[in-house]
């Protein structure tokens, strides 16, 4: 059982990280995007192909997942530029679409609907990690999402981050203060990339296997649902997100009655979840942490006074 | 003539094809732009909300189908299990939109959407649950044998769901351009407070359209339930792309979500056909095109582009 | 703080002593549970419970002939969604929580080959009734299959065309999923090595319904023949899409044919397609009594992915009843490594699905038989073994 349960909180870390990450691009900016699972799926393909046919070491294949999924979000970062609202929303979903197709279609490299099978484990102080260690696989991981939630918070609290906040407050009225809005937008989707990649490297990694059906269009949906459940533009409501849906998803499995109950009764819970949770709090379980922009100015300027 | 390295003798076909192909995406896009319009969300249930009323058109068809008692009572029955089907969606999308999406109308723009996708994934598996995940043979009401056109064969059904396509699309704008009720509706959704100041029971009209729209989709579920058999997931994957098909053709507007599918139709088809690699890649062409065509018309092909004002 | 050492010390102690046994104990009242690990949901979610419902009967059979010693099997179904990684937790809950001693599954090749390291690990013997794809066989100790697998069912049918019914153009037609791309692509290379000429291959996707494209184009390759390893729900589509087009070609499949589904769905259309599933002698009495069963009991007729997760489920089930002990107290001991030894001995065990005969690699033996379809009923037209690299034919 207590194998079963470090397991959940593994997937947990992981999609933590997916999720802070389209939160930057959802939460901060508001830019809707449907196109995380693509991301992740770059990464994992990229560690897997790396790992396997190029016998590279897992470090050296996140740190690449990482940049390559970062390179397609500049690509797709571009058209949000010139879309607005659900335009930006569907073009996004079908770049999610376009990179699932490819790598069912792209057999010599990812071995099409089979996936890739035997990714080693990565090693550490000399000692290759199987799926099996779960204990050091989730310290690894929740290293990982700490460290996103820092990177992220320090962004957020910067001058990044204001800009990123003006342009999702009124975006005519940022560029008009000078911002340069493009600039920030593929920004924020770069890094939201960047991060998928490495939740994805880490997925493909401790799964030891990728396959082509995991990364759909479902899968940009709950992490999606992980950002907003939580309460959007605040990392730590992902987290408490990230939580709440992976546990929901296993909840029959750790009550062991998944045996018993039909399976769909799983799924209409996890509907039901998403219809409650949208009528009752809207904003999300916690909700967005305004910040307090004055307190945070007056510190840098006493910074900068030093 | 040999367009592309497309041999000629199969070109007609494929034109065939994509446009029935398209028809079936247009004719879902159709109740999905309606929605929308109105509220200017996107209603991601509604390709259950198909499938739902499929479901009812199709136990109420299987339950009287007796091919012995001759043609004219199999298209009777065919005729009222779409009627019944049509009430089942209209039923079901009034109550969906009361139940789901009403308490959200001021919330936060990614609310409803969600709430949308909960109540799609609620539908689609109860739907598994009660009439199992086989897929289900609609029965043609009617002799469904291809006829020939120059060589090619295109079949009654898929005749039947490009008409009814267009006449759909064409009693749409209609209703929409030229009814009192239509009237109300461009009001609802162009100001919704402000319609209400006007004397218009602005619940009323969105409750109109969400029965009209899921009607619709009623409609074409059956048709697309003869083509395609009956199945939980029937509305899941085809209710994106007719869903993307009304975003490229410019959503919100009717004749737009006809010419999005097609579009999209025909792009399954040739898109791969003209370069001549598999057909497992038609996604990949069809995705790219569509992309490539709201970057030069970032509002859809047939809306105008309206400059955001200060 | 001597004594936190001692707790320590005593909880290390006992955690060397819980990994150092052999053998686990069921504490008697409690259940031997045996695994299912599918589809149960999604698009292929009637494979999945076709199949768990032939485990379902061999655990009731095993129950009503006494159990093990007294001792009662329990089925614990875990849904995959045909998903890898939905495929994960589900392993790790019936390796972790409930302990199963068997698993009949996984489905899909692609989910088997990420679960196979996972039961490998935890000792539990794992039973595919279904997934075919050439490299799962040898990827444990305790991983088996009985089904046949795309290599030899792909080669049987590669010479099969070739030789036996001596077509000489085919057309071929797959979805991309690991079923159909493994066997398209494995019957491919043997057709063309035995001097047949594939004049197109044409993909679809997961989940298509829409087939007219690549039918067209087939069309225009002019074929004499159309392979279609795929599942029913698709192949039904392309019966009917292909008549709409005016496609007079002959249609061959795989064993996803199998599935009596095929007559609600393509009714008429289904005659006359020629298609491959293992066999034993014809219409063997195992196979009609046990398809009355499940006829009598689910409503509906098995397919013979089902058939094999029968006799999957009945040879962990002996196994578990051949090697197990009462100890004391009334608990019964199951040693996993014997039931392993006892499982990979399997030699001509006279099951639904035919003669079931493990290699060394936890691979199928089997014969395959060729089948066809006369007034919507399944036929079995003639029945071979690879002998060597030759086909021969048993009479």
């Amino acid at each position: 059982m207590l194998n079963f349960i470090l397991l959940i909180f593994i997937y947990i870390g992981i999609y933590a990280i997916a999720a802070m990450g389209l939160n930057l691009i959802v939460g901060y900016t508001g830019l809707l995007s449907l196109c995380q699972a693509g991301f992740l799926a770059i990464g994992a393909y990229t560690t897997a192909v790396l790992m396997t046919t190029f016998h590279m070491g897992f470090w050296e294949s996140m740190i690449i997942s990482g940049f390559i999924a970062s390179l397609f979000g500049i690509l797709i970062g571009i058209p949000t530029l010139r879309l607005k609202g659900d335009y930006l929303a569907i073009a996004t979903l079908g770049f999610g679409e376009i990179v699932r197709n490819v790598i069912l279609n792209w057999d010599s490299v990812t071995k099409g609907p089979m996936g890739i099978n035997g990714i080693p484990g990565p090693s550490i102080f000399g000692t290759t990690l199987s799926s099996m260690d779960k204990p050091a696989w989730i310290v690894i991981i929740w290293i990982f999402v700490a460290a996103t939630y820092y990177f992220i918070r320090r962004i957020i609290r910067s001058r990044v981050g204001r800009a990123l906040e003006a342009i999702r407050e009124d975006e005519i009225a940022a560029s008009s203060m000078g911002i340069n809005t493009a600039k920030y937008k593929i920004g924020a989707f770069t890094t939201g990339a960047f991060l998928a990649g490495i939740a994805g490297s880490l997925f493909a990694a401790f799964n030891q296997s990728v396959a082509p059906l995991t990364f759909d269009f479902m899968m940009s949906i709950m992490i999606l649902c992980m950002a907003v459940l939580g309460g959007l533009g605040n990392s730590f409501a992902t987290i408490v997100g990230a939580v709440i849906i992976v546990l929901a998803s296993e909840l029959p499995r750790l009550m062991g009655i998944s045996h018993i109950i039909p399976p769909q009764l799983n799924q209409i819970l996890f509907g039901l979840i998403l219809v409650l949770m949208m009528i009752y709090r809207p904003q999300g379980i916690i909700g967005r942490i305004k910040l307090n922009y004055a307190k945070i100015v007056k510190e840098e300027i006493s910074d900068l006074e030093k | 003539m040999n367009l592309f390295n497309i041999p000629s003798n199969e070109l007609l076909q494929h034109l065939i094809n994509g446009l029935t192909l398209g028809a079936i995406y247009s004719l879902i896009a159709l109740g999905y732009t309606m929605v929308y319009g109105i509220l200017k969300f996107i209603n991601f249930a509604h390709g259950e909300i198909l499938m739902a009323g499929t479901y009812a058109g199709y136990y109420f068809y299987y339950f009287l189908y007796d091919p012995s008692k001759g043609a004219a009572y199999t298209i009777g029955i065919f005729i009222a299990a779409l009627v019944i089907a049509m009430i089942a969606s209209a039923i079901l999308g009034v109550v969906i939109e009361k139940v789901a999406y009403k308490p959200l109308r001021k919330a936060p723009r990614l609310a409803p959407l969600l709430s949308a996708i909960g109540v799609s994934i609620i539908l689609a598996n109860l739907a598994a649950l009660f009439f199992g995940t086989k897929s289900k043979k609609f029965e043609y009401p009617f002799n469904n044998s291809s006829m020939d056109i120059g060589g090619s064969s295109i079949t009654p059904n898929q005749l039947m769901i490009l008409a009814v396509g267009l006449i759909m699309m064409a009693g749409l704008k209609l209703f929409v351009d030229r009814t009192r009720l239509g009237k109300a509706m461009r009001a609802t959704s162009q100001n919704q407070p402000v319609a209400a100041l006007m004397g218009i029971n602005v619940n009323l009209i969105i409750s109109l359209t969400f029965a009209i729209g899921s009607a619709l989709a009623a409609v074409a579920g059956v048709l697309i339930a003869l083509e395609y058999k009956v199945y939980p997931t029937m509305g899941t994957m085809a209710g994106l792309k007719a869903f993307i098909a009304a975003v490229v053709g410019g959503i919100g507007n009717i004749s737009g979500a006809m010419l999005g599918g097609i579009i999209l139709g025909l792009l399954e088809t040739f898109g791969v056909v003209i370069l001549g690699i598999p057909q497992g890649l038609k996604d990949t062409i069809a995705f790219s095109v569509l992309i490539l065509i709201l970057l030069l018309r970032p509002s859809g092909i047939l809306m105008k582009n309206i400059r955001e004002k200060v | 703080m001597k004594k936190l050492l001692a707790v320590l010390f005593s909880l290390m102690l006992l955690s060397f002593v819980a990994c150092g046994k052999d053998s686990d104990v069921i504490e008697s009242g409690k259940t031997i549970k045996i695994g299912f690990l599918g589809p149960m949901t999604g698009d292929a979610g009637n494979y999945g419970k076709l199949m768990s419902q032939s485990v379902k009967i061999a655990i009731e059979e095993f129950n009503a002939a006494g159990g093990a010693e007294g001792f009662n099997a329990e089925l614990i179904v875990e849904d995959t969604e045909g998903k890898v990684e939905k495929g994960n937790p589900a392993i790790e809950k019936l390796a972790g929580v409930d302990k199963v001693f068997g698993i009949v599954g996984a489905v899909f090749s692609s989910v088997s080959l990420a679960v196979a390291p996972k039961a490998e690990a935890a000792k539990i013997v794992m039973i595919s009734p279904s997934s075919t794809h050439k490299d799962l066989p040898g990827k444990g100790k305790f991983i088996f299959r009985d089904v046949m697998s795309d290599a030899l069912q792909a080669v049987v049918f590669g010479k099969y065309l070739a030789k036996v019914d001596n077509v000489k153009t085919v057309a071929i037609l797959y979805v991309k999923n690991d079923y159909s791309q493994g066997l398209a692509m494995d019957f491919k290379a043997q057709y063309e090595k035995e001097g047949g000429k594939v004049v197109a291959v044409e993909t679809a996707l997961q989940g298509d319904k829409d087939f007219k494209t690549q039918l067209t184009k087939i069309k225009g390759a002019n074929p004499e023949a159309l392979y279609v390893p795929n599942y029913v729900a698709e192949i039904a589509q392309i019966l009917e899409q292909a008549k709409q087009l005016g496609l007079k070609t002959k249609i061959y499949s795989a064993d996803g044919f199998s599935n009596p589904q095929i007559f609600e769905l393509a009714g008429d259309l289904s005659n006359g397609v020629i298609y491959t599933q293992a066999a034993e002698q014809p219409a063997s009495q195992n196979k009609i009594n046990f398809e009355a069963k499940y006829q009598a009991k689910w409503g509906e007729k098995p397919d013979a992915f089902s058939l094999n997760a029968y006799d999957g489920a009945k040879i962990i089930l002996n196994a578990i009843k051949e090697t197990s002990s009462k100890g004391m107290s009334g608990v019964l001991k199951v040693d996993r490594d014997k039931v392993r030894d006892f499982v990979a001995k399997t030699k001509d065990y006279d099951g639904a699905s035919g003669k079931i005969t493990f290699t060394a690699d936890g691979d199928l033996v089997a014969n395959i038989g060729i089948y066809t379809v006369e007034n919507k009923q399944f036929k079995q037209l003639k029945m071979f073994k690879l002998d060597g690299e030759k086909l021969a034919e048993i009479k």
